[in-house]
């Protein structure tokens, strides 16, 4: 079989399970969790993928991937299915030299796959996570990445101060050359956070996989194992400023919060103009949506397929949900075909794929902007009993 | 079952809306066009062999079909043909769906082993279970099968081909372009037939000068006794687009949740061609109410019972009250719309008054500025 020479593919890392995000991911890995009304969360990396002109993508897979595998299928939303793209999907297999298995790590999981990365004999690897909620353009880094000669160039994002012991911290010369990376620094030297976004040129990623499977102590980690490696035998290396909407997805807080950053007239992160940059999904054969006489909808998403008789405020309502008469969504996350009976209350929640909230029932509550927030949660298909309470920070 | 389809997309009867339309790329429902039913009708029935004739203005229907991939059309054996003047024997335009079949015979000869045609035009939407119209019209031994809805005629309507049946089911009486009274049962213009009938049929009638399929062949025949027929009567939601009043009044149809899940959650998912947009936005003061709002709009204003495609976006104190308003439409700020349908890339300036009346919407091209 013939494989057209690329000079840069992607590689999705798609196989943690997430469980921060808890009830959300018990049945799904954290890349396929529904996200914005209609998208998944893998949507994101997939679509800035394509919107960058990278036609080739390995996606990792390992923890629940059903679901996962069956969205991406042969990649056809995305326009990943043409004769010379691809989004292949690369769960762990087993090999003959028992190097192989249930991927240890996230550089493991690239080790096993060096095989499907050598048959295009990419000049560049752009690794990515599956879990951010970003738009971001690829070409631009991998172009910076070329004109400055690195080895291995790493976004960066500028993090407050008191949080930068979070993160995995870069230090940085005054040529954005990096002198030391230091993960979760109990004294951070400096603000620029890794996001997890790396260029490599593959012959340097490769022969670092290889050396690093190697070595029985590593425990086969990019952040923890392969940057500080190449760092210390001396490899140029770049971090690259990013300084658009950014979110790492991984707790609960922070997903419903992503969502609400949608909303507004002005929203902290804006996927609705910019056709360049447009995120894809793929699509359910629903029709468009019906808001009833009763209805009152006001500052919120309402994705296809969805009927709203109740009112709904602050809030996503993705594709194929009802909303009953005399309902009232508040300040929450709706995911895929959830039904909400009439007369039910939702405030400060996400509601998982294919939950019923029964009528009269209570779920969340209010808190003001600057209480500890208490997101009320279901999961994929759960069932809160008509006239019971889901108490705000309850999971069911 | 061996069975192939054929869609007539139609010339268009609407006016301006279709000045550059086939009527099966009439745009409905806010993100439909007519054809989606008829496709997705047979794509369900396990058709995997679809013409669709057509003589002109089909740019927009080709761009929407593509290559039938929504539908599940776009196979390596059969899939879908667009049978165009050019790839027609005759590049003349057709008397009658008769002479338009002899014309395409090359793609009934080409369905190898399919043993019946279910041809449909592209006016009538429905959601309509075809495998169990074949199976009575199999179980039935008549040479074709004519698929009717009752209560359509009411003594005003002009129907393409009214039957009447008697207390036992009989046919009493054929009509075709008729004003039929109440009782009569209305065709819905799809019909099934045996590949070899009517494939004789075409070549026999097409030397006599005989070129319309329901005045010709089923009144025709009917009345010489030269013909059986098995009236198939179709007790789902039938949506008759055959002027603008009716399609005007047809797009609020699906206010009715019974008329919606009829046609949507009926007996199959009704597909259309992907445009992947955001859900749509409802802003901080907007109020909609009995509407239908299709993804990617942006809504500021006030809107009532009305239909609104993809991409719409109602500013600020607009007031939008039954109107249609298709595609990438922008109405501007403080406009007021009553019984407007807006047709795409159409952009009403601010404080603009549009008014139609229930009967006689006023309608307002493709891309023009008010």
């Amino acid at each position: 079989m013939y494989f057209q020479k690329k000079r840069c593919i992607a590689m999705l890392l798609a196989g943690g399970q997430g469980s921060r995000l808890k009830v959300l991911t018990e049945k799904t890995a954290k890349p396929a969790v529904p996200f914005g009304g209609k998208y998944r969360i893998i949507d994101f990396p997939l679509s800035n993928c394509v919107n960058s002109g990278i036609d080739t993508v390995g996606i990792l897979t390992q923890y629940q991937p059903l679901e996962l595998n069956e969205y991406i299928g042969n990649g056809q939303p995305w326009g990943l299915n043409k004769t010379h793209s691809c989004a292949q999907v690369l769960p762990p297999y087993e090999r003959h030299d028992k190097k192989s298995g249930w991927y240890k790590g996230t550089a493991n999981a690239i080790y096993q796959n060096i095989d499907f990365i050598d048959r295009y004999n990419p000049d560049y690897v752009v690794i990515l996570s599956g879990d951010h909620i970003y738009k971001m353009d690829y070409a631009a880094m991998v172009a910076y990445h070329e004109a400055n000669k690195a080895s291995c160039t790493i976004a960066v994002r500028t993090v407050p101060l008191k949080e930068a012991s979070r993160f995995g911290i870069l230090n940085t010369n005054p040529d954005n050359s990096i002198y030391e990376f230091e993960e979760k620094p109990k004294n951070p030297k400096s603000t620029n956070a890794s996001m997890g976004i790396y260029v490599f040129n593959w012959e340097v990623l490769r022969n670092a996989l290889i050396a690093d499977e190697d070595d029985e102590t590593s425990s086969n980690d990019f952040g923890k194992n392969i940057i500080p490696t190449l760092l210390a035998q001396g490899h140029k290396m770049l971090a690259y400023n990013f300084d658009g909407y950014w979110k790492d997805v991984g707790t609960i807080d922070s997903l419903w919060e992503a969502n609400m950053d949608l909303l507004g007239q002005k929203p902290a992160f804006d996927i609705r103009s910019d056709e360049r940059t447009k995120i894809s999904a793929r699509n359910n054969a629903l029709p468009s949506s019906y808001v009833d006489g009763n209805a009152k909808t006001v500052n919120c998403f309402i994705a296809e397929g969805s009927e709203i008789f109740g009112t709904v405020t602050h809030s996503i309502i993705s594709i194929g949900c009802t909303v009953g008469a005399g309902a009232v969504v508040e300040d929450s996350v709706v995911m895929p075909g959830v039904t909400i009976e009439p007369g039910a209350i939702v405030r400060h929640a996400i509601i998982g794929e294919n939950s019923r909230i029964g009528a009269n029932a209570v779920v969340g509550g209010a808190f003001g902007p600057k209480d500890k927030k208490k997101i009320s949660v279901t999961s994929k298909g759960a069932v809160v009993e008509s006239n019971t309470v889901l108490l705000p920070g309850d999971m069911l | 079952m061996n069975v192939m389809g054929i869609i007539f997309a139609n010339d268009a009867t609407l006016g301006a809306l279709t000045d550059k339309r086939t009527m099966a790329s009439l745009p409905y429902g806010g993100r439909y066009r007519l054809v989606d039913f008829h496709l997705s009708n047979m794509a369900a029935a396990g058709v995997r062999h679809v013409g669709i004739i057509t003589r002109q203005n089909y740019q927009s229907l080709m761009n929407h079909i593509g290559s039938g991939e929504e539908w599940g059309l776009e196979l390596e054996q059969g899939g879908l043909e667009f049978l165009t003047p050019y790839a027609m024997s005759a590049t003349d335009s057709y008397h009658g769906k008769l002479e338009a079949i002899h014309e395409a015979m090359d793609f009934l000869e080409y369905g190898g082993d399919d043993e019946y045609v279910i041809t449909s035009d592209s006016a009538i939407i429905s959601n309509i279970d075809l495998q169990d119209v074949l199976a009575s019209h199999i179980a039935s031994g008549k040479d074709v099968t004519v698929v009717t809805k009752a209560g359509i005629a009411n003594g005003q309507k002009q129907l393409d081909l009214a039957l009447k049946l008697d207390d036992k089911g009989q046919i009493q009486d054929v009509a075709v372009d008729y004003i039929a009274p109440a009782g009569y049962l209305a065709s819905m213009d799809i019909f099934v037939m045996s590949k070899a009938y009517l494939r004789n049929t075409v070549r026999e009638f097409i030397s006599r000068n005989l070129f319309h399929m329901d005045r010709d062949l089923i009144l025709g025949q009917w009345q010489k006794n030269a013909i059986t027929l098995n009236v198939y009567q179709f007790s789902g939601t039938a949506l008759y687009n055959e002027s603008l009043t009716e399609y005007f009044h047809n797009s609020f149809a699906l206010i009715d949740p019974d008329v919606r899940h009829d046609l949507f959650g009926g007996y199959h998912p009704v597909f259309t061609k992907v445009r992947d947009r955001v859900p749509s936005y409802y802003g901080e003061c907007c109020s909609i109410e009995n509407s239908i709002v299709a993804d990617g709009c942006v809504l500021e204003g006030e809107v009532e019972n009305s239909v609104l495609f993809r991409q719409v976006t109602i500013c600020k104190n607009a007031k939008v009250k039954s109107c249609v308003i298709m595609n990438d439409t922008v109405v501007g700020e403080g406009a007021q719309l009553e019984y407007v349908i807006l047709d795409k890339d159409v952009v009403v300036h601010p404080g603009a008054k549009l008014c139609g009346t229930p009967h006689h919407p006023l309608v307002i091209k493709r891309g023009e500025i008010v």
